[in-house]
């Protein structure tokens, strides 16, 4: 009997939220997955008659006046992959060896520079992309420090290539990488590295074969929830980008706006929603298989 | 008429102490493109209070409107997106043609082809998309081969990030229609861009303090462009390219989902008086149709060719009308142009 009761507690707890998450998640993406085969209304929207050509313009089956197959779609796609990819890695660079710095600063110190890790949040993303402009741009203060020092004769080209929008997306992911590696990284013994150098292991072994596989899963949070958003977003390369590095969160904003094609953006959406849960189960995969393989 | 980001990011709410509230009137309406001044004399007169949130681009406000945002009286959208918005049933009729202050505005500026009489909306204001240049960098420069040598130089350039407006600019050089819907036509205005698309840096609305600070030598942009110029002549030109340019024209229309109706026909009365078309042109720098209006106008406003420019020139503007499913030409060539590089 009372076990009964608490089950019937526990199921009217999560009955709320996972009514929340039905409705409000998953029921945009199930629009979303139904639209991307209507055809386009006239003036945005959808008419409901079924529609295959919003993927045949991606996929390759696709010619008529209105619809036709364009490689540069998945040439989008894949420049994206690569734009994002690069995030990661850079942030990465970035916040593994602050992550190892900070975990060993005393208290005081260390809540400071966690503080300062999260505190870009506290500012509107757009006026800090618009500060990246007014730094990265030929007249910006970067190229004025560098040339004030000597170091380069004519300014950088970055403002408006991809560079500035890697350098964009970095910025404002480095908090995303940043908190799971710390989490993995505070987690870590500091006797297991001094068991390890007094087994003999040298600097190098001890950081591949103890330090490594022991923060994995932070490094593996960290860029999967970095590379997500990094894939999809289109603020930055429309501010720091110029609209000029077209990613692929551009194309599917362009279809719902500028060129009223609702369901060709949400064939966009789907696929690389599909994308991105391909590299998730293969990543997922290559993490188990990492794990069963046996320890020498 | 500043068209930016801001647009799409702000929403600022204008509410000036009235001395008695009288209701309320919500506009929507573009960023930047009334002078507040104009909001503060309604409010002075009517006591009613005004709200003003900001859209970027009329698709955005279209999307808005049939998503089901409610509670908006006024929109300002361009011709074309006026005729759209009347044939879904998105617009009041407000009677507007009728008024005997009507009288005030020049018949040439009823263009949208659903509204031939006024019914619903009053046409508002427009102005030409032209060119914006430093100076220094551009030296003298008289229309688009001009500004696309500049890039040829090694010098930068920014093209709006506006599918119609940069494949007009195609359309222009190559002498077809802005509004043409045969395909080797929009495909030969989108190459025009393509074989030019070295020298451009970006596409953007946020061109100007770039232009300004010597970053790009010269942006497409539009005539609101002669608030800056007058704030640094020295540096900054504005024109209107000798081949020709589009305009543009926005109308003040009711919603059917308005929800203070007579507030909103109230508004668009009072903005018929002519000082108050003036009012608002000091501080847009943009063409008003209402023509005594003309007359109150400060002269270095008046007489500046390229706000009012003389017959022969308005004679090679050309303006958008709605392509309905031939949009999807445009948006092709778009993706096209933005990938070419």
């Amino acid at each position: 009997m009372l076990k009964r009761r608490k089950t019937l507690a526990l199921l009217a707890l999560l009955g709320a939220p996972t009514a929340f998450l039905l409705v409000f998640f998953m029921g945009p993406l199930v629009i979303m997955a139904i639209y991307s085969w209507l055809t386009p209304g006239l003036y945005g929207g959808v008419e409901w008659e079924l529609f295959h050509l919003n993927y045949g313009r991606i996929l390759g089956w696709a010619n008529t006046r209105y619809d036709q197959f364009d490689p540069v779609y998945l040439t989008i796609f894949l420049r994206s992959l690569r734009l994002a990819a690069l995030t990661v890695l850079s942030a990465l660079v970035i916040c593994y060896p602050a992550a190892f710095w900070i975990s060993r600063m005393r208290p005081a110190r260390r809540n400071l520079a966690l503080f300062a890790i999260t505190l870009p949040f506290f500012v509107s993303l757009i006026v800090r992309l618009f500060a990246w402009v007014l730094i990265l741009r030929p007249t910006g203060f970067l190229n004025q420090a560098l040339m004030g020092l000597g170091l380069i004769e004519t300014p950088l080209e970055i403002i408006y290539t991809d560079a500035a929008v890697i350098i964009g997306m970095t910025y404002i992911f480095i908090p995303f990488m940043f908190l799971p590696l710390y989490a993995s990284v505070e987690k870590l013994d500091p006797a297991l590295i001094e068991a390890s150098g007094d087994l003999g292991a040298t600097r190098l072994q001890t950081f591949l074969r103890v330090i490594l596989p022991a923060t994995a899963p932070g490094i593996a949070a960290g860029a999967v929830i970095t590379f997500i958003p990094a894939l999809g977003n289109f603020i930055v390369p429309s501010v720091l980008g110029g609209a000029k590095v077209l990613m692929i969160g551009n194309l599917i904003e362009q279809q719902f706006l500028s060129a009223r094609n609702w369901p060709f953006g949400a064939a966009l959406a789907m696929l690389l929603m599909a994308g991105v849960l391909i590299l998730l189960m293969a990543q997922l995969r290559l993490a188990r298989a990492a794990q069963g393989e046996p320890r020498r | 008429m500043t068209r930016t980001m801001t647009g799409l990011l702000t929403s600022i709410a204008l509410v000036p102490c009235a001395a008695a509230a009288q209701g309320q009137l919500n506009l929507y309406n573009w960023g930047d493109y009334i002078n507040p001044a104009v909001l503060e004399r309604f409010t002075d007169e009517t006591g009613i209070e005004v709200t003003l949130d900001t859209y970027g681009s009329n698709e955005e406000m279209l999307a808005k409107i049939q998503a089901g945002a409610t509670g908006y009286d006024i929109v300002f959208p361009s011709v074309h997106m006026h005729d759209i918005m009347f044939q879904l049933g998105l617009l009041a009729e407000t009677d507007i043609g009728s008024h005997p202050d009507f009288d005030n505005i020049d018949p040439q500026f009823v263009r949208a082809q659903t509204d031939p009489d006024a019914e619903y909306c009053l046409p508002y204001a427009w102005g030409n998309v032209g060119i914006v240049y430093n100076k220094a960098l551009a030296g003298d420069i008289s229309g688009w081969s001009d500004f696309f040598a500049l890039g040829e130089d090694g010098k930068k350039i920014i093209l709006l990030d506006d599918l119609r407006e940069t494949i007009g600019i195609g359309h222009i050089m190559n002498g077809t229609s802005v509004n043409s819907t045969d395909e080797t036509e929009v495909e030969a205005a989108a190459q025009y861009v393509i074989d030019h698309v070295d020298g451009v840096s970006a596409f953007s609305y946020d061109s100007i303090p770039l232009v300004q600070s010597g970053d790009v030598a010269a942006a497409h942009w539009y005539v609101g462009a002669n608030i800056f110029v007058q704030e640094a002549p020295d540096t900054l030109g504005y024109i209107i390219p000798e081949e020709g340019a589009t305009m543009y024209q926005e109308d003040m229309c009711v919603l059917e989902s308005a929800p203070n109706k007579e507030n909103a026909i109230r508004f668009l009365e009072f903005y018929l008086q002519p000082e108050i078309a003036a009012l608002n042109v000091e501080q847009q720098l943009n063409g008003t149709p209402n023509v005594p209006a003309l007359d109150l106008i400060p002269g270095r406003i008046a007489d500046n060719p390229t706000i009012y420019p003389p017959q022969d020139m308005i004679d090679k503007l050309q303006i958008f009308t709605d392509l309905g499913r031939d949009l999807q030409l445009y948006n092709r060539e778009w993706t096209r142009i933005k990938t070419a590089q």
